[in-house]
């Protein structure tokens, strides 16, 4: 740029968005010299978010920045193929096929009270106590359903998502879990006391 | 009291509170850069953001606090990084409390977040961030 266009950049001349540039860099001189603190701040906000960008695009387990289809929170990119969800009919159709296990992602007090018939219980909130005793009740050559509450209850995705840490392939979550199973009529096993093994099939 | 002070504003003392407050951060943001995802269950389960800004909020958080911290131990505007810890700080403190009065049992998510060392959000951890939230705040008013 020569002279007299920077000339005319400069005092407005010709150059349409001068005045916004000329607005823009009063403001942040203004800002600068009140608010030093903060629009450093800004800076090291914006050099933060740069950085988690650079880095989530080159992990392997990186997230995406919103949810995923089925407004999941916290699923690397790398698993969200791998962790598919079902609804209750499908969920049905595998229950009877006797081809899957069924894993309830759900507390032991709440697995005591009712669960689907055949369900291994491996409560998620105690995860890392439980699991060197529960690998051996989940198969890696079978499909795993996990389930857990409901609407919003991530733990079946979650263990899902450690499943697949740990080498397991075949595994596919029942979408609003336990609620959806129940509102279609499907069969559970309740226990009136809480004690699993001798409950009554509806 | 007046002698109290002229220690906590003296910039040695400034210097060494900006060291620990940037090294508590540091430390802090490293198991949840490296698991974006299991931060991202936590952040669900504090229960306080909506679906879609949860993610981001994951990936952002530990970024900040690396960022912040790096920036206190260097030394380099250190105001800057101290309002920054300031505001994180308070809104950890006002996650916990809304924790804990909701009776939500859930992993606080501050150093571990893939479960093995958990510790549980709760008042004690509220306390044990009050010293952290006065360190940033002299960092930002004194530098």
């Amino acid at each position: 740029m020569d002279g007299s266009a920077s000339d005319k950049m400069v005092n407005g001349g010709s150059c349409g968005s001068c005045p916004i540039v000329r607005a823009a860099g009063f403001v942040v001189q203004r800002a600068l010299s009140h608010f030093p603190h903060a629009v450093r701040a800004a800076c090291l906000l914006l050099l933060a978010v740069a950085a988690a960008s650079i880095y989530n695009a080159a992990n392997d387990l990186g997230i995406p920045w919103g949810p995923s289809p089925g407004s999941r929170v916290g699923i690397p990119r790398a698993f969200e193929s791998r962790l598919p969800q079902i609804n209750a009919p499908q969920a049905l159709t595998l229950w009877e096929a006797g081809d899957a296990v069924f894993v309830d992602s759900r507390d032991r007090k709440d697995y005591e009270r009712d669960y689907i018939p055949g369900a291994t219980n491996a409560p998620m909130r105690k995860w890392t106590e439980i699991w060197p005793g529960i690998e051996s009740e989940l198969p890696r050559d079978q499909l795993l359903v996990l389930y857990c509450y409901g609407a919003h209850c991530g733990l079946s995705t979650r263990q899902g998502k450690e499943l697949l840490r740990q080498g397991y392939d075949e595994l596919v979550v029942l979408d609003y879990g336990w609620t959806t199973w129940t509102e279609h009529g499907h069969p559970t096993v309740q226990h009136s006391e809480g004690h699993p093994g001798g409950g009554s099939e509806h | 009291m007046r002698a109290i002070w002229r220690v906590m504003t003296h910039p040695i003392f400034l210097r060494l509170t900006g060291l620990v407050v940037g090294g508590i951060f540091v430390y802090a943001s490293w198991d949840k850069i490296t698991q974006a995802d299991r931060f991202a269950d936590i952040v669900h389960d504090y229960d306080m953001l909506p679906l879609v800004f949860i993610n981001g909020f994951a990936l952002m958080m530990p970024w900040t606090e690396l960022t912040v911290g790096a920036v206190l131990i260097v030394g380099v505007w250190r105001r800057a990084a101290g309002l920054l810890a300031t505001a994180m700080t308070v809104s950890f403190l006002i996650a916990i409390a809304q924790a804990e009065f909701r009776g939500l049992e859930i992993e606080c998510g501050c150093f571990d977040v893939s479960g093995m060392s958990a510790t549980e959000a709760s008042w004690d951890l509220f306390l044990r961030d009050i010293p952290l939230l006065l360190g940033s705040a002299l960092v930002w008013r004194k530098g």
